[in-house]
């Protein structure tokens, strides 16, 4: 027999303390960047001593960047965008996962069939040809360029028809005999049920859109359309010299936000991203 | 003879007017499709056809398509060394990371099966890179594999990690960790559907711990395996942020089809050659999915 010198109960906990020492290993790299934001540039050409850092540090980096970049009107613009894709996108999608849930009509599957193909072209193969279009709509520096092309989803019509499928049709029905319109029925009884679905696709487009990167540099010409993932360019232009001071408060000041929006949304998230996506 | 004709007529008369009601023509669900479905035609379907059709013509410095060339530009980029350069390197890079992130993720994962008080904090932070923008990540990696950066300096060394042969180690291992969170949610999912009496059973068995994920875990879990597998390798197919920030696009070592795609496009304005190098991505990715869709009709274990 082996013999345990611990009791289960401790056990436990010095496998969860193991496994937060690990989880922080993880995320080392944010704390990299977050301690080292606050060390002048001068000190960041050697490794600095804990003794260094503690008696430099200050917001001197923080300070210079605000003063050199428009830091939180490049965080405006994305957060501007991220309502603008969020609330439109929550909108069109529940409109049509309505449309698929509650109505037979005659060529639903086609539709149906066209939005799953649409879900399967990446975004990135069509990037050239969509510049092309915005640009020709004059929507290049515009909110709308930058959020047009998410405007649909059709992870987020998959999820809410997922959802609304499991509401009784008969509720739909008696609701309809009842004179309750349509648009009455889903904005006043559906859309509120659905709300833990709502926060799933919320959270996860609010991931990807703030993210973003591609088109934003594409679409966002002129500084002062610049969304904060395009901003962090201006100090990683190959013609400067890194100053990474800089370059680690920017970081740090847009990793704020998502870090945030994670921590508090998690189980939205998880939740949106394991329904129906997975078979198991 | 046939009696129960007359029988079943008044049962009939219902389902009858039943169906004719159903028949009825309504415009609503149509209606309420237009939103979706017009934004999808305008930029998915409609950016497609024309990417396509780009690809046949020589474009302007606008985009717009002026001669036709046929399959001549088509048969120019297939057989340029630079094509099949990028093409290798695609491959490469994404196979690299498809495996790699696959490793990193069943590790954190199955670190994490049992759920514990507290075991929440470590879940949090194993999936968080998920949710890091990638722009600042790459800007505070630029800084710990700089010349100056942190990790020369822990190791004592001198060495532009992000050039010749360990920029392409070093950026698998980067995109590796921001990109497994995912996985690992999907292969938390999985092991967890797995029969806590099941794993009694075995450990009373005297099962060792590699033959119990070996033979239990993993194949329970398989869907989620299968899954995470080709979607890593799918998320490589398209990243780009890390690539553009920490090697650059221009000339670039690490030039996979989507690098070169940028290039052309947006930098040369070639918008012809920039579509051939998306449709061929597209290929690459459809095949996958294909691969993927075989596996799970033939391979994979349910219970």
């Amino acid at each position: 027999m082996r013999k345990h010198y611990l009791t289960n109960k401790q056990r436990d906990t010095l496998s969860v303390v193991i496994k937060c020492f690990i989880g922080l290993l993880f995320i080392s790299p944010l704390f990299v960047g977050l301690v080292f934001s606050f060390v002048p540039d001068a000190e960041l050409f050697k490794l600095p001593t804990f003794e260094v850092i503690r008696k430099t540090s200050s917001f001197d980096n923080y300070r210079t960047l605000i003063q050199s970049l428009p830091v939180f009107g490049y965080l405006r613009t994305s957060l501007i965008d991220c309502v603008l894709v969020i609330t439109v996108q929550v909108v069109f999608s529940s409109l049509a996962a309505y449309s698929f849930a509650f109505f037979d009509f005659k060529g639903k599957n086609f539709l149906f069939t066209l939005v799953l193909i649409g879900m399967m072209v990446p975004a990135q193969v069509i990037t050239i040809t969509n510049f092309l279009t915005v640009r020709r709509l004059g929507l290049l520096n515009t909110y709308l360029g930058l959020a047009v092309i998410n405007f649909a989803g059709g992870k987020s019509l998959f999820l809410f028809r997922q959802y609304y499928k499991t509401l009784p049709r008969e509720m739909h029905e008696a609701a309809i005999v009842d004179g309750c319109g349509d648009m009455k029925y889903l904005f006043q009884f559906v859309m509120p049920l659905a709300v833990p679905s709502i926060a799933s696709v919320a959270i996860m487009v609010f991931i990807e859109e703030y993210n973003a990167y591609l088109w934003p540099i594409l679409v966002a010409r002129k500084p002062n359309m610049y969304t904060i993932q395009v901003g962090i360019n201006q100090l990683i232009r190959p013609d400067l010299l890194p100053t990474y001071g800089k370059l680690l408060a920017f970081a740090v000041i847009s990793l704020v936000i998502p870090v945030l929006a994670f921590v508090i949304g998690e189980d939205y998230l998880i939740s949106g991203m394991t329904e129906g996506s997975v078979k198991g | 003879m046939s009696i129960p004709a007359s029988g079943t007529a008044p049962v009939a008369v219902p389902v009858n007017r039943n169906s004719l009601k159903k028949k009825k023509f309504r415009l609503l669900p149509y209606l309420l499709l237009i939103p979706s479905l017009t934004v999808m035609t305008l930029f998915i379907f409609y950016p497609f056809i024309n990417c396509l059709r780009l690809s046949f013509y020589a474009t302007d410095s606008m985009g717009r398509a002026g001669t036709y060339v046929g399959l001549r530009i088509w048969k120019k980029v297939l057989t340029s060394v630079e094509f099949k350069t990028s093409l290798k390197t695609t491959l490469k890079y994404c196979t690299s990371i498809g495996i790699g992130t696959f490793a990193v993720a069943l590790a954190l994962s199955y670190l994490s099966i049992k759920m514990l008080k507290g075991s929440r904090i470590y879940q949090t932070m194993f999936a968080l890179p998920m949710a890091l923008a990638t722009a600042p990540m790459a800007s505070i990696f630029s800084y710990v594999f700089s010349k100056y950066g942190i990790l020369n300096a822990i190791l004592g060394t001198n060495k532009l990690w992000l050039s010749g042969t360990t920029l392409f180690p070093v950026i698998v291992f980067i995109v590796m960790w921001a990109n497994c969170g995912p996985s690992f949610i999907y292969l938390l999912v999985g092991f967890r559907n797995v029969p806590h009496e099941l794993i009694e059973c075995a450990e009373l068995d005297g099962v060792t711990p590699l033959k119990k994920f070996l033979k239990i875990y993993l194949p329970i879990a398989s869907p989620q395996v299968f899954f995470v597998i080709f979607l890593n390798i799918l998320t490589a197919f398209k990243s780009f942020t890390m690539i553009k920030i920490l090697v650059g696009t221009d000339e670039s070592p690490l030039a996979t089809l989507l690098v070169k795609l940028y290039n052309y496009a947006f930098v040369r304005e070639r918008y012809e050659t920039g579509c051939i190098y998306s449709l061929v991505l597209c290929l690459l990715v459809f095949l996958v999915s294909r691969v993927q869709f075989y596996f799970e009709k033939k391979a994979v274990f349910y219970q």
